[in-house]
């Protein structure tokens, strides 16, 4: 019933229902929230990269051809979304020291403060494009097929890209365990 | 240590923490922002890119790049109808004045560049609401080319060889080894492609040129998510890419020129509910149309 009124929704948005699409997005912006901090490491552009995607979709609509495939659609042009947002941002943000996201939400036991830190920063080390795949396939579970389809990649692309970015992320890892002492390596 | 355990499981759980709600300002600035924002218009698409098997006939690496230079350009005009395109060159054709557009987006009216690749054809637009890009092959009424009342022509003019699928659902196995070359191989291919309940061809003539016209069905009960890449396809053309159909019940009656050697398809896709009169609009642009030979 739900993945109807998805796609009814869908079908009332493409012909101009503001309402239909404000329920959609709703429906949606959450979970894109949660993939564009994931992306992007900060709220704030992920915000702005998820509102931008989100009037992209609706000024875009009309391109769509199965309404079934809105979100899959709309997480694609968020990726998109999260790479522009990442190129403004590269400018002024540099250099910058960043808190942890993790710090404040939902700690998970599995990992200690440790690391969470040498995580974030081993994360912060791969490009967006990257990031994109690794929250693709890691957070939402999507095979790579799926991560392709979101990512506009070709399928052979993005598992490479997958298998490069877990090798970069693990090196990065390492590195960063052999070179600082867990009791130091707190960022401020 | 983290870098000794297993780094998959790492990366899950530490994707698992963030934050996960987008605030209310945001999604009410979102639809502040949509109320004011129209949707861009977009009609089909109506063709899709041309698979490299077709590229491979007979192409040298030449032609190869020139087939997708003008691939890509078509595509760009012909997927995306009222939004920014780019300025195309100017060719012979675009001596056509074109006076400047209404309001709305929509065609003025008056001559239309159809296509200048290939064949050039130019079209006169006497009624409002027809919208489409110079050149890009497509033309919409009132940007709207689904069921139950859309309506829109497109041309296949690029001088390129035409295969008709044998099943428009199931045309990824269908497609046939051999192009058709002839007005008579092209309409009798179509006549035998499966489930479109296929008039028998008519003998016209359009823009000097002789040809056949036949019209076919998509049928109503026709499922397009159980066709190959949810696709149901007519034909395909050079870099035109395939004809594939917006909706069940759509009504395809396609003009089939011989310009010259040349195959030309114009191809006016709409419904049973389309009103009569954009139906009369349909064949005035058609019989409008000049066909200029390079």
């Amino acid at each position: 019933v739900e993945e109807w009124v998805h796609e009814e929704l869908v079908r009332q948005a493409q012909r101009g229902d503001a309402e239909a699409f404000d329920s959609l997005a709703r429906m949606t912006g959450d979970r894109c929230l949660a993939i564009a901090v994931r992306i992007l490491r900060e709220t704030d552009p992920a915000q702005d990269a998820v509102q931008a995607a989100l009037i992209t979709a609706w000024t875009q609509l009309r391109a769509l051809r199965d309404p079934s495939r809105f979100e899959p659609w709309l997480h694609r042009i968020l990726t998109n979304e999260c790479y522009a947002e990442a190129r403004r941002r590269k400018r002024w943000s540099e250099g910058l020291r960043i808190l942890p996201v993790a710090d404040a939400y939902g700690p998970d036991d599995y990992l200690t403060v440790d690391d969470r830190d040498l995580l974030e920063r081993a994360f912060r080390r791969l490009t967006v494009q990257q990031r994109a795949v690794l929250v693709f396939h890691h957070y939402l579970g999507l095979s790579i097929s799926e991560v392709a389809a979101r990512t506009g990649l070709p399928v052979g692309t993005a598992k490479s890209r997958l298998h490069h970015a877990t090798r970069a992320l693990r090196a990065s890892i390492e590195a960063d365990a052999r070179a600082t002492p867990p009791s130091q390596e707190r960022l401020a | 240590m983290t870098a000794s355990r297993d780094p998959d499981r790492l990366i899950h759980h530490f994707l698992l923490e963030g934050e996960e709600q987008l605030q209310d300002q945001v999604f009410d600035a979102i639809r502040a922002d949509i109320e004011q924002k129209r949707q861009r218009v977009y009609f089909g698409p109506w063709r899709t890119p041309i698979m490299n098997k077709f590229i491979a006939f007979g192409l040298g690496a030449a032609a190869v790049a020139a087939v997708l230079l003008l691939g890509s350009r078509f595509l760009g005009s012909a997927t995306r109808i009222g939004g920014p395109g780019v300025e195309p060159t100017p060719t012979a054709e675009a001596s056509v004045a074109e006076p400047s557009s209404p309001a709305d987006g929509s065609l003025p009216e008056g001559s239309h560049i159809l296509s200048d690749d290939g064949v050039p054809i130019t079209v006169t637009i006497s009624a409002p609401g027809w919208y489409g890009e110079r050149a890009g092959g497509v033309l919409a009424k009132n940007n709207n080319g689904n069921a139950p009342d859309g309506a829109g022509i497109i041309v296949f003019a690029a001088k390129a060889d035409a295969y008709v699928y044998g099943d428009p659902c199931q045309w990824s196995t269908t497609t046939p080894d051999t192009p058709a070359t002839t007005v008579d191989q092209l309409v009798a291919a179509l006549a035998a492609q499966a489930s479109r309940d296929a008039s028998a061809p008519v003998d016209i003539t359009v823009g000097g040129y002789a040809g056949k016209s036949i019209t076919l069905h998509v049928p109503d009960d026709a499922v397009f998510s159980d066709c190959d890449q949810t696709e149901f396809r007519t034909l395909i053309m050079g870099p035109d890419g395939a004809r594939y159909h917006q909706d069940p019940g759509q009504i395809d009656k396609l003009w089939v020129l011989d310009v010259d050697g040349d195959l030309v398809v114009i191809d006016a896709g709409y419904y049973a509910d389309t009103p009569r009169n954009v139906l009369d609009e349909i064949e005035a642009i058609v019989e409008s149309a000049t066909l200029n030979v390079n």
